[in-house]
């Protein structure tokens, strides 16, 4: 039975990734990025990890990929503005087998970790609660900081964005 | 299958590539970004699943930051897009050369 | 250490010209410095050498002494060593007495003839530096060590030659003179080497080399014999190397008088005779060099009759003499050869002078038909060149006589009777067209008449007076038997007389009438068509003598032009197309390869990321295949 869900899940999620490199309009890409994103959310369901299930949906697909929708509809693209891509699908396949050692070093270096049953864990792995106490003891200063990094984002998209006062 | 951990590499692998490929054969530069983010949530997948593996909760946590920090980055990215954009009118990220020694220092 | 001073001899001329060069340029770029002293310094250089020469002869009489010095070890190899040797012995010690002596005496004409040019300092660190190179040359201890001293007087010759630098033609002159120098210096080289490579075993001076001469083939000594031959023939102006002396007479007249006349190019029979112990083994070279030098002889007096240049009258006639020294050395009779070379140095020495005398007085005119009638206008002159050509001619008592008369002795008693008729013929010319100078020059009426004569300075007709003494009395000391002298000459060297002479006193006594009258048939042809010359225009000449036989435009057809196509050939052809293409090449394709790499840094972050992505497989690629 999980089996079936893993399986379906993989499924969106390979095919959304592939829909994203190969469709030429921006919002599509975006779209499938959704598919994929909300896929990946339920296999973190399925490695016990509820909590980044949740955050993953609320944060990821609901703002990150939200403001990437905002901004390319704000920029007003027309199809003849978007830039012409004459190798796409060679440069793909050169790039796919290219890629084939590196996947196999890989997995061939994961192989080697003995073999664990992987169903879900009960007792609260994962939870909020569990999580929370993680972060708060272990990972405070990373959390800080992560704070800090968030606002000079914050700070730096606000003055980036301005409007020139000359061209205005 | 989803027994072993190897299935769940092995998808973030090929997630991997897929975002990989994406950065190296596209040119619109929205597509670049989402391959970039793609690859991040691709890492993101090992890391939960390396978590499960080893039944700690710090990897889970790892995975958190990384997603603030795409946070962050998309806000940079995507303001970064948009004065490139009024600046040249283009999405091609080859014309993005402004940084560069040869166009930049005259 | 007696014999230190044998190096002496050659290191004051060459201090001397080094101190004079030195103050020439002092005197050029700081403050000027009178003539004075460079005459000083310059006259009184050879005269030293030629008591300290004289010392060492004193030594020598009676007894058979070497002296040898060597001075440092110039080059050594573990096991064999070069020194700078000196050596004297009664053949080296008898050049440097005469050559530092009329040396000395040309020095003192020199300071009156150049006495108003600019670079008389100049002129007198040269000189002196080839006093000192031919000392060397005479001296040396061994080849390698001569062949300093004959690669010092051409260049010394190149030098002096070239003295009147601003003129293009003197240049030519001076650069084909050491041209020609050179080829016979190669020769002179493949000598060399061959003699040290076959009896330089152990060591490289005469003494020696003749120790070890006999071990070697008769082929190989030929060979060597004939090479080093080439190197005199260069050097003393036979044929066919000869066609720089006619023009090295652009120099001034006291280099013509003291390199082409007494010293420099006596050194090629200086060098046979120096190699007598190899020469005494290949007597076919001998024959060889014999004829060389007699169809030299014979060619110059041809073509010296025609000539109108006082000058290059002279020059021909030295290379006619030299040409009877080589028939004697060639054939054996070193004593005789030098003989003739010391008693040639005292009268043309004389003739050169006296010429350059009358060309002074009649301020630079040197086409003897523009001359005439100078036998009352300048006396002191005429008197002595007389004397001169008088010994020329080989007419008794005077010097040239007895030495003539017994290079043809040697030749006809050797059985080689064609050059004893050549040797005749060639002193029937010799006499006619002295003579024709002579009447030509000094008698008859002038060319122009009211010509003012330009002054004579004591400096130059003291030499001129010095020399005709010596035309006279030197023959006295070669004075054969025949006649009542003990021949001195052929005694003095009498270790090398190749075969004694076996012909009875009375063929010697109808040679030397023959002799005698060879010269007075020349002598009273030359009368007959120029003793009252009358001087109404200029002869003008033409055809084959005149033009020397054409012997300059077929070296130049065939030698100078084809090698001026193969230098184009090669600098063209090879240097740019060849050459140039390797080497440009590889430079272009450097750069061409710079260029291809620099358009990696396109600032293309995607093409970054794909070339990162080829060395990410490329080193999965190894990981894989190592790390099983």
């Amino acid at each position: 039975m999980i089996d079936i869900v893993f399986i379906v899940l993989a499924f969106f999620a390979v095919s959304g990734g592939l829909g994203m490199i190969l469709f030429a309009q921006p919002i599509y890409s975006a779209l499938s990025l959704i598919l994929t994103i909300l896929a990946l959310a339920g296999i973190f369901a399925l490695l016990s990890a509820p909590f980044l299930f949740m955050v993953q949906i609320i944060l990821y697909a609901g703002a990150i990929i939200t403001l990437l929708l905002f901004i390319i509809m704000f920029l007003n693209i027309r199809n003849d503005s978007l830039p012409e891509e004459p190798h796409k699908i060679s440069t793909i396949v050169v790039g796919a087998i290219l890629l084939i050692p590196f996947n196999l070093l890989i997995l061939k270096s994961f192989n080697t970790l003995p073999s664990k049953p992987m169903h879900i864990l009960g007792q609260d792995f994962g939870s909020i609660s569990d999580f929370g106490m993680e972060l708060f003891r272990g990972w405070l200063v990373p959390f800080e900081l992560i704070s800090m990094l968030l606002l000079a984002a914050l700070v730096g998209a606000v003055v980036l964005a301005r409007k020139d006062k000359i061209d205005g | 299958m989803a027994d072993s951990i190897l299935s769940y590499i092995t998808l973030a692998m090929i997630l991997f590539s897929i975002g990989f490929l994406g950065v190296i054969s596209r040119k619109n530069i929205f597509i670049v970004y989402m391959s970039i983010e793609l690859m991040l949530n691709s890492v993101n997948l090992i890391f939960v699943s390396m978590g499960r593996y080893y039944e700690s909760i710090q990897p889970q946590v790892i995975a958190l930051m990384i997603i603030a920090i795409a946070a962050a980055e998309a806000a940079v990215f995507l303001s970064l897009i948009v004065v490139m954009y009024r600046r040249k009118r283009t999405l091609n990220s080859d014309l993005f050369t402004s940084l560069s020694q040869k166009d930049s220092n005259e | 250490m007696s014999n230190f001073l044998l190096a002496w001899i050659v290191l004051i001329p060459l201090l001397s010209a080094v101190s004079l060069g030195l103050m020439y340029l002092y005197s050029i770029k700081i403050s000027k410095i009178s003539n004075i002293v460079f005459t000083t310094i310059g006259i009184s250089a050879p005269f030293l050498s030629f008591f300290i020469g004289l010392s060492f002869f004193l030594q020598m009489i009676g007894n058979d002494e070497i002296f040898v010095y060597k001075a440092y070890t110039w080059l050594g190899v573990t096991g064999y060593d070069i020194d700078m040797g000196f050596m004297a012995d009664k053949l080296s010690i008898f050049m440097v007495l005469f050559i530092s002596f009329v040396g000395g005496l040309i020095h003192i004409y020199a300071s009156g003839y150049m006495r108003d040019d600019k670079g008389y300092g100049k002129f007198f660190f040269y000189f002196n530096l080839f006093v000192a190179s031919m000392l060397l040359l005479v001296l040396a201890d061994s080849p390698i060590i001569m062949f300093i001293g004959w690669e010092g007087v051409g260049l010394c010759s190149y030098f002096l030659i070239s003295y009147y630098y601003e003129d293009g033609a003197n240049i030519e002159a001076g650069n084909k003179a050491f041209i020609a120098n050179r080829v016979g210096d190669f020769g002179f080289i493949i000598g060399l080497i061959t003699i040290f490579y076959y009896a330089g075993a152990n060591g490289f001076d005469y003494i020696n080399l003749e120790a070890n001469i006999a071990s070697v083939s008769p082929t190989i000594l030929t060979f060597i014999g004939f090479s080093l031959f080439v190197g005199a023939i260069g050097k003393s102006a036979q044929i066919p190397l000869f066609v720089w002396l006619p023009d090295a007479m652009a120099g001034p007249t006291p280099v013509s008088a003291l390199i082409h006349a007494a010293t420099m190019v006596t050194a090629g029979v200086y060098m046979v005779a120096r190699f007598h112990f190899l020469y005494d083994l290949i007597p076919n070279v001998g024959l060889f060099i014999a004829y060389i030098g007699a169809f030299s002889a014979l060619f110059a007096a041809i073509i010296a009759t025609k000539q109108t240049d006082i000058k290059k009258i002279l020059a021909y006639s030295t290379m006619s003499q030299l040409g009877y020294m080589f028939i004697a050395v060639g054939l054996g009779g070193y004593s005789v050869g030098i003989f003739h070379v010391f008693t040639h140095a005292f009268f043309k020495a004389l003739l050169f002078m006296g010429a350059g005398a009358v060309i002074v007085a009649l301020h630079h005119e040197q086409n003897i038909f523009k001359m005439g009638g100078m036998k009352n206008k300048t006396p002191l002159v005429f008197f002595t060149m007389l004397i001169a050509t008088l010994a020329i001619t080989g007419i008794p008592p005077f010097a040239g006589f007895f030495s003539k008369d017994e290079i043809l002795l040697t030749a006809f008693s050797s059985g080689q009777y064609i050059l004893w008729i050549v040797g005749v013929v060639t002193a029937v010319l010799t006499a006619y067209y002295m003579f024709r100078m002579m009447f030509v020059v000094f008698f008859g009426k002038n060319y122009k008449e009211d010509r003012t004569i330009h002054f004579i300075p004591k400096s130059m007709t003291m030499p001129l007076v010095v020399l005709a003494i010596g035309s006279i009395l030197a023959g006295l000391i070669g004075i054969p038997e025949v006649l009542g002298g003990h021949n001195i000459v052929g005694e003095w060297f009498v270790n090398w007389k190749h075969d004694s002479l076996h012909v009875t006193h009375n063929t010697e006594l109808i040679l030397m009438g023959v002799n005698i009258l060879a010269a007075f048939i020349g002598i009273f042809i030359a009368y007959k068509k120029f003793y009252m010359y009358d001087m109404k225009e200029v002869p003008k000449f033409s055809g084959l003598v005149w033009n020397k036989f054409y012997i300059d435009e077929v070296y130049d057809t065939f030698i100078i032009q084809k090698i001026k196509q193969l230098s184009v050939f090669i600098s063209y052809k090879i240097d740019i197309n060849f050459i140039d293409k390797i080497v440009m090449g590889l430079s272009r394709s450097f750069i061409r390869t710079g260029q291809y790499v620099s358009r990696m840094q396109n600032a293309n972050t995607r093409f970054y990321a794909f070339t990162m992505l080829v060395g990410i497989s490329a080193i999965s690629t190894y990981l894989i295949i190592v790390i099983r």
